[in-house]
């Protein structure tokens, strides 16, 4: 829009200050727009594009433009200013010296948004234009966005919105999301953020969890592609666990929490969405699990016998996990009230992890309960003591872990040369705190192929 | 017009995309559906014979009204049996 | 043509068949539904016809009828 030269101003009728000073603007024969009411001056702005493009934050705004551009501005009502950038000396005989303004509408809170998605140019994804009768609900499910369940339609606004949760460029990529390989802005990041129903301040948690799921060594696509049960597990350390509402006690690793299910289903929906990872095309699997619609939780460090587990993997803070996991396991010891035999329960358990037979295949991540952490922490035993203990009750004979043992035809290969073998790989057994104040139960979350082959977990740090 | 932001990756149209078409009906099995308006059946009635001639294996069908969609066990089945369908005849 | 735009989300190749007063209808409504769905016109009215006339029109559409269910989408 070319401006007239000479006085320019911006009011709202809504506005005192604007009231009081439009004698003074039909004296000087300004051109004046209104954002609230279209009749008042000959100015129609009530659809704020103009506000916004002049980045107008308080009415009255007096500008002067020569040659069609900006040269002055005064806000709010001062004699003096407005005679300055008029040029014209007695303005506004009987009126007050000042009277501050009122704020711009194109400053709303509530409008911010929708102005930003209308007149600005910021957002880069394709706009998809919805038929008229065309349900937005139904409409993402004929396009194949969603991952069985409804999603938010995600509108220029709620994505602007989205943004702000973060202050990285929307430009940025954060990763190149398997298996089609694509390369995944912010921005991407922030649209399926609000599919997933996440909140603005989920996002830099979803934004980690995205560039952790990507690294190498997660091993994203080969996690997608197998017919194995797996999926990402993420785990959220830090400070801005609480902040953002995520869930670290009862029920930790079940329904209900919106950090927690949105953020773990916000990283699904980029690697179906952005990286075309799709169940039936890519993604095989034969069962599945029902983690792979959302799995992320926080651990509850208040209390918790052991270090952060993101600080233990070498990056405190806030800071993401993901594991490669595949359902959950209960473990039940209600009588073991010293750390050894308790040790021993969770041994037992996590022995059995994809088979009992099967070793160095499959990595674990065991969440301790409250209750079963307290016997660790009286006992002083930190996580690095108890994956010590543990790996030492899981360095199994393999005598019984052959093919054929037990009267099983699954295990491991003969004529190893070993006398024993150790269940997990190094560093194959994670260990975090989560849970509820009472019951005497921990969890198994079992993993997928680790090693070479297979899905390493990965730590990310949480960036705002 | 409502617009929402493509969360794809953007290596497809994001419009809905009719489903590839085979070369041809010989040896495919092709639904009709009456939407039950008086005489449309004529019309199936000889397209059938036409289809058939084509190679076509044809199962008739027939919707309790025009007035709404099909019953979802009647769309299930249309499915299930068959590669085409052909909806007749609104008039 | 909500059957066709449902029977083509299970996997069905479909074709709606419809009399020239019907056109826009059909036009509209595949536009309404966001949906591109193929649409075989006959001449209108069918319902006041003979019997010989309508296997006429049949066999006239026939062609576009096939054409629209086969080759490339």
């Amino acid at each position: 829009m070319q401006l007239p030269d000479g006085l320019v101003a911006v009011v709202k009728r809504d506005c005192p200050t604007c009231v009081l000073v439009e004698p003074v603007l039909r004296g000087l024969g300004a051109a004046v727009w209104c954002q609230d009411d279209p009749g008042w001056f000959a100015g129609d702005d009530t659809s704020l594009e103009l506000s916004w493009r002049l980045r107008v934050e308080t009415v009255p705004t007096l500008l002067r433009v020569e040659g069609g551009a900006e040269t002055a501005r005064v806000v709010g009502w001062s004699r003096p200013q407005w005679e300055e950038l008029s040029g014209v000396s007695g303005l506004g005989a009987g009126l007050p010296e000042h009277r501050p303004g009122c704020g711009s509408l194109s400053v709303d809170p509530d409008r911010v948004d929708a102005l930003e998605a209308r007149f600005g140019d910021g957002l880069a994804s394709r706009r998809v234009e919805l038929a008229d009768r065309e349900d937005e609900h139904e409409a993402a499910f004929a396009r194949g966005w969603t991952d069985g369940l409804p999603v938010v339609p995600p509108t220029p606004e709620r994505v602007l919105a989205m943004l702000r949760g973060t202050s990285r460029d929307p430009g940025e990529v954060v990763a190149v999301v398997p298996p089609d390989l694509v390369p995944c802005t912010v921005e991407k990041v922030a649209v399926n953020a609000v599919l997933a129903g996440c909140r603005p301040e989920h996002l830099p948690v979803v934004l980690a969890a995205v560039e952790a799921a990507c690294a190498d060594e997660f091993a994203l696509h080969g996690l997608l592609a197998t017919t194995y049960f797996s999926g990402p597990v993420v785990v959220v350390n830090g400070r801005i666990t609480r902040r953002i509402g995520m869930n670290s006690g009862v029920n930790a690793l079940g329904q209900g929490n919106r950090a927690n299910a949105t953020i773990g289903r916000a990283l699904q929906l980029v690697v179906r969405n952005v990286g075309g990872g799709r169940p039936g095309e890519v993604d095989r699997a034969t069962l599945g699990n029902p983690g792979k619609y959302t799995f992320c939780f926080a651990e509850r460090e208040e209390g918790s016998p052991f270090a952060p587990l993101a600080a233990d993997r070498g990056v405190p803070g806030d800071a993401v996990t993901v594991f490669a996991g595949a359902g959950v396991q209960p473990v039940v010891d209600q009588l073991s009230r010293d750390p050894g035999s308790l040790a021993r329960t969770f041994a037992a358990c996590l022995r059995s992890v994809a088979h009992p037979k099967l070793v160095l295949a499959f990595d674990a991540l065991l969440v301790v309960s409250p209750e079963h952490g307290r016997v660790f922490r009286g006992a002083g035993w930190d996580r690095a003591r108890l994956v010590a203990e543990l790996e030492q009750l899981l360095t199994l004979p393999v005598g019984e872990l052959v093919r054929g043992a037990g009267g099983m035809a699954e295990g491991m290969p003969a004529g190893s040369g070993a006398d024993e073998l150790p269940k997990f790989r190094p560093g194959g057994l994670l260990v975090a705190h989560a849970g509820g104040d009472a019951g005497l139960f921990s969890a198994v979350i079992g993993g997928w192929v680790s090693g070479t082959s297979g899905s390493a977990p990965v730590t990310r740090e949480v960036r705002t | 017009m409502r617009t929402v932001l493509d969360p794809t990756g953007e290596r497809a149209p994001a419009s809905r995309q009719l489903r590839p078409r085979p070369d041809g009906l010989a040896g495919r099995t092709v639904g009709l559906l009456d939407i039950s308006k008086a005489r449309g059946d004529v019309v199936l009635d000889r397209l059938a014979e036409l289809l058939e001639r084509e190679g076509a294996r044809v199962l008739r069908f027939r919707k309790p009204t025009f007035a709404r969609p099909a019953p979802v066990d009647l769309r299930q089945e249309i499915a299930e049996r068959c590669e085409v369908v052909i909806e007749a005849l609104a008039d | 043509m909500h059957d066709i735009a449902d029977l083509e989300a299970r996997g069905v190749v479909g074709v709606f068949l419809a009399s020239e007063a019907f056109a826009e209808a059909a036009r509209v409504q595949g536009e309404s539904l966001g949906f591109p769905a193929p649409v075989v016109l006959v001449p209108h009215p069918v319902q006041d016809r003979t019997d010989e006339e309508l296997r006429a029109v049949a066999e006239a559409v026939a062609p576009a009828v096939v054409a629209a269910v086969t080759g490339p989408a």
